[in-house]
């Protein structure tokens, strides 16, 4: 085992080092995404544009910026939907780009034709996660390493068919498996053929979409050891996408969070694991239930609600509807914990239509005529700790916006709430400040644009008092609750 | 079957509510008989939760199966006994089928296929990984836990009928569906449970929630909606089959919080299958690790995790990558869970093939050994320390039928990159 992990080491080594400078990083990015954008339309048929329906976009991918530097690995992290495939396959123009750019070794991709994407494409590789449906079951393990080697013209029929049993073997399969069919293999052993496949053309930047996802442990760990193996014996780059944190905490140099089409957190592995900046990167590493026999007893708080439709995503800031740290405004001095209720109810009330009658009929009244009663309801069903927390000013907004709900004015309810209670995380969308480790958030240093938004929505509030500024105003929301 | 191993002599307890002892299912396919589940002996106790872990093809999900007696042909539960304990129904089959009954206990298997589908419910209930395909996608959510309300609440009217229960749901019946469409099988009262089951699971606006239909809701709202109709009995043991793996990690957050505040409300017992060693030890009591149909090592979790005497167990452990302490390379078990064909399986330890420690011993089957309390494994590494001098020679189960591809690993013993697969 000792001599086994020696190799490793030095592979190790050279990842400190490279982390040790990365701040003062003089080499140039070997991938570099900036404003990344990929957007899907619905209503976009020839009768809907003949009915002057409106197109609704759906922005998978909504301007995103990272760079890859050479010989790393930078993971890609975030929930299902969050646009982490995506961005990959729109980098690797495979797909599409609605806008942005990213350059590949100091040329723009989304511009390369001919020989240069010829090139590009040989430089770069993907290989995907599920073992099942990304091999061709007609063709034998053998072919579908030879493949890439032949489309690009590398080599004499007999040196192909020499590089590919050479490639098997390296990563794990023996010669005479070369004439098997996909259906042949099992899971572990199909993606260490797509991982073959993606090192047939020496290419210097691969990108690894879930690789191991959809593999038992034991043999996950046996595709990771051989990444990582032939990472530092081909000074590979990847870039690692995943959802599995502790896969990528093992992993990567480097990881970027993704969160609804934007990337919200990029640091060193280290940093965004022990010291996370985004409450929504400290929320996902909450979430993820140790090994460990002290699990039972760690109290996780879980994030409320879903991932928000990309059709209808919220303003400002994307994760503010979930965000346990949204920020009160300056006048507001209530605990945290109401008011992220506060904003949980705003939103229900706001974007996701608010069942009053059912609040009526739990309040044991369906016929609508004891407000206290539907009040009282609304107090212990959607706070923790109404009474205590909320006094003076705070419980005679909260009391003005029952009495509205009460009467069925969700419009104005929401309007007093608003008034009062609008955070600057709805106002102003937040982005990422140029530094080793940036935040896409307003508790955490942010751009001088974005600050002065800030300032300009400060302003405006306590002149106006409530009312927001910027793209999507809470007050386009309200009444788009139907979804 | 228990006359071949040492008899098992984990101490019972008092507080089992259910005993499972031997079980055995086997599927009759045409490639040969498959033993998915080969001798498994487990003990549930009273609000407890047991977790089954293991990889894919470990048997566990028909093992969750063979619990709720819902095995599908080519399958059957061909032995063992399932003990549960229920003082009315042991009462209640004493005299009829004395063979069934023993003290408190009842034997499941025992029973007829009517009474045992009269458990299902009140006594056991599953939640399943994929919520989208568990639900009827052309009914509500709320229509189909109303149903299941329905159909426990006709149960309690009439418990020695089966038939009242499945009444409306007959050939004429179906007729009728198709010419008044609009015909209800549920009542008014139903619904209103449904729906407070649905806020009872954390769903908002459940009222509004239980008119959608099932595509209309998130997987994580689908698989609470899951959990409530799973609910509709109130059942003394749920069984929980990867209730979390489809979800992400925030959303399985949600639910295992949701299960965990359920158990301390219901006092409900858990059976618990999963392959996420996390969620086991956020979840579970006690432990069984399941390899090739068989329980390999079962005892609490800190037994499990902490002192695990099986080399499967501590392979398990050792591959998967720790969050809080990054950077040691991992230890995967070299090779791939055996398909459990029968006759692909050697009569032996069905890990002696991927196991860094195998002995010639091994080639005998290992009966459950006791190492102390409650912790048992199927290793003759109980009995005493891996000798090296009787160790196996390198590719010894090369080329044998069990494990195709493993021993295919074992063949690249000289190339570069073994080192990649099998690190011990």
């Amino acid at each position: 085992m000792t001599d086994h992990d020696e190799p490793h080491d030095d592979a190790r080594r050279t990842d400190d080092t490279r982390r040790t400078d990365d701040t003062r990083r003089t080499d140039e990015p070997l991938v570099s995404v900036r404003g990344l954008e990929k957007y899907y339309y619905e209503q976009d048929t020839l009768i809907d544009r003949l009915l002057r329906n409106d197109p609704v976009s759906i922005k998978a991918v909504d301007g995103v910026d990272f760079d890859v530097y050479p010989g790393e690995t930078l993971g890609v992290v975030g929930e299902s939907g969050c646009g982490k495939s995506t961005t990959a396959e729109t980098l690797m123009r495979l797909r599409e780009p609605t806008g942005g750019s990213v350059t590949f070794d100091g040329e723009e991709v989304f511009e390369m034709d001919g020989d240069r994407l010829s090139e590009f494409r040989k430089r770069a590789q993907v290989m995907f996660q599920d073992p099942f449906s990304s091999l061709d079951p007609r063709m034998t393990a053998g072919q579908i390493v030879r493949e890439p080697l032949e489309i690009h013209g590398v080599g004499t029929r007999e040196e192909r068919r020499e590089r590919a049993a050479d490639l098997l073997e390296r990563v794990g399969l023996s010669a005479d498996q070369t004439d098997r069919y996909p259906h042949e293999f099992s899971g572990g052993q199909r993606q260490r053929i797509g991982f073959a496949r993606a090192l047939a053309l020496e290419p210097e930047f691969i990108v690894l979409d879930e690789p191991v996802s959809a593999l038992d442990v034991s043999v996950q760990a046996q595709v990771l050891n051989l990444l990582s193996d032939m990472q530092a014996e081909f000074d590979l780059t990847y870039l690692f996408i995943a959802h599995d944190l502790s896969v990528v905490r093992h992993i990567c140099d480097r990881v970027a969070v993704m969160y609804l089409g934007e990337v919200v957190e990029v640091g060193p592995v280290d940093e965004i694991f022990e010291n996370p900046d985004h409450p929504y990167t400290e929320a996902l590493l909450e979430s993820v239930p140790r090994a460990d026999t002290d699990e039972r007893d760690r109290e996780v708080t879980a994030l409320r609600g879903d991932v928000p439709s990309p059709r209808n995503p919220p303003s400002g800031c994307s994760f503010r509807t979930r965000c346990p740290k949204v920020i009160p405004p300056d006048e507001v001095d209530l605990p945290q914990k109401s008011y992220t209720d506060v904003t949980t109810l705003r939103n229900r009330i706001e974007r996701e239509g608010l069942d009053l009658e059912f609040v009526w009929e739990f309040a044991g009244d369906p016929d609508r005529e004891d407000t206290a009663a539907f009040k009282e309801t609304m107090r212990e069903e959607m706070f923790d700790s109404f009474d205590a927390d909320f006094a003076g000013e705070d419980a005679a907004v909260m009391d003005e916006a029952f009495d509205a709900l009460a009467a069925g004015e969700v419009e104005t309810a929401a309007e007093i709430l608003r008034e009062r209670y609008a955070s600057v995380c709805e106002a102003v969308n937040p982005e990422l400040p140029d530094s080793t480790h940036p935040a896409a958030c307003h508790l955490r240093d942010q751009p001088a644009d974005v600050r002065e938004a800030v300032a300009a929505w400060e302003a405006d509030d306590g002149a106006a008092a409530g009312g927001a500024v910027g793209d999507g105003a809470p007050a386009e929301d309200a009444g788009s609750s139907a979804d | 079957m228990v006359d071949d191993d040492i008899p098992s002599t984990v101490a019972t307890s008092e507080e089992d509510l259910l005993r499972v002892e031997d079980l055995e299912t086997r599927f009759f396919t045409e490639e040969g008989q498959v033993n998915a589940v080969d001798g498994v002996s487990f003990a549930v106790r009273e609000s407890d939760v047991f977790g089954i872990v293991g990889e894919s093809g470990s048997g566990k999900s028909v093992t969750a199966l063979s619990l709720l007696d819902l095995v599908e042909s080519p399958g059957r539960i061909t032995g063992g006994h399932i003990w549960y304990r229920n003082a009315d129904l042991a009462e209640e089959h004493r005299e009829r089928t004395p063979e069934a009954v023993d003290g408190d206990f009842v034997d499941v298997l025992q029973l007829s296929e009517g009474q045992r589908r009269a458990l299902r419910g009140p006594s056991f209930s599953m939640i399943f990984q994929d919520a989208m395909s568990a639900f009827n996608p052309s009914l509500t959510v709320g229509e189909q836990i109303a149903e299941a309300v329905e159909v426990q609440r006709r149960a309690e009217a009439n418990p020695r009928s089966v038939r009242s229960k499945t009444q409306g749901y007959g050939l004429g019946s179906y007729l009728s569906g198709l010419v008044l469409p609009q015909r209800d099988f549920v009542n008014r009262q139903s619904k209103l449970e449904a729906i407070e089951l649905l806020e009872k699971v954390g769903i908002p606006d459940p009222a509004e929630r239980a008119d959608e239909y099932p595509s209309q809701f998130s997987g994580g709202m689908l698989q609470r909606a899951m959990i409530a109709m799973a609910l509709a009995g109130e059942p003394d043991v749920l069984v929980a089959d990867e209730p979390t793996t489809a979800l992400d990690v925030t959303i399985q957050a949600q639910i295992l919080n949701l299960l965990k505040d359920l158990q301390a409300e219901t006092d409900m017992s858990i059976v618990l299958i999963t392959h996420n060693l996390g969620v086991v030890a956020r979840m579970c009591d006690r432990v069984g690790v399941m390899y090739a149909g068989e329980i390999v090592e079962r005892g609490t979790l800190e037994d499990v995790f902490d002192d695990p005497v099986h080399p499967y167990t501590q392979g398990l452990l050792g591959s998967v990558p720790d969050l809080d302490r990054p950077g040691d390379r991992l230890h995967p078990i070299k090779g791939n869970v055996p398909d459990l064909i029968d006759s692909h399986m050697d009569d032996r330890c069905y890990f002696a093939d991927r196991c860094p420690k195998a002995m010639e011993r091994c080639l005998d089957p290992p009966g459950e050994r006791q190492v102390g309390g409650e912790h048992a494994a199927r290793c003759v590494l109980v009995d005493g320390e891996y000798d090296e001098s009787e160790a196996l020679a390198d590719g010894y189960f090369e080329g044998s039928t069990a494990g195709d591809a493993a021993a295919s690993e074992g063949s690249t013993a000289d190339a570069a990159a073994e080192e990649a697969t099998s690190d011990d």
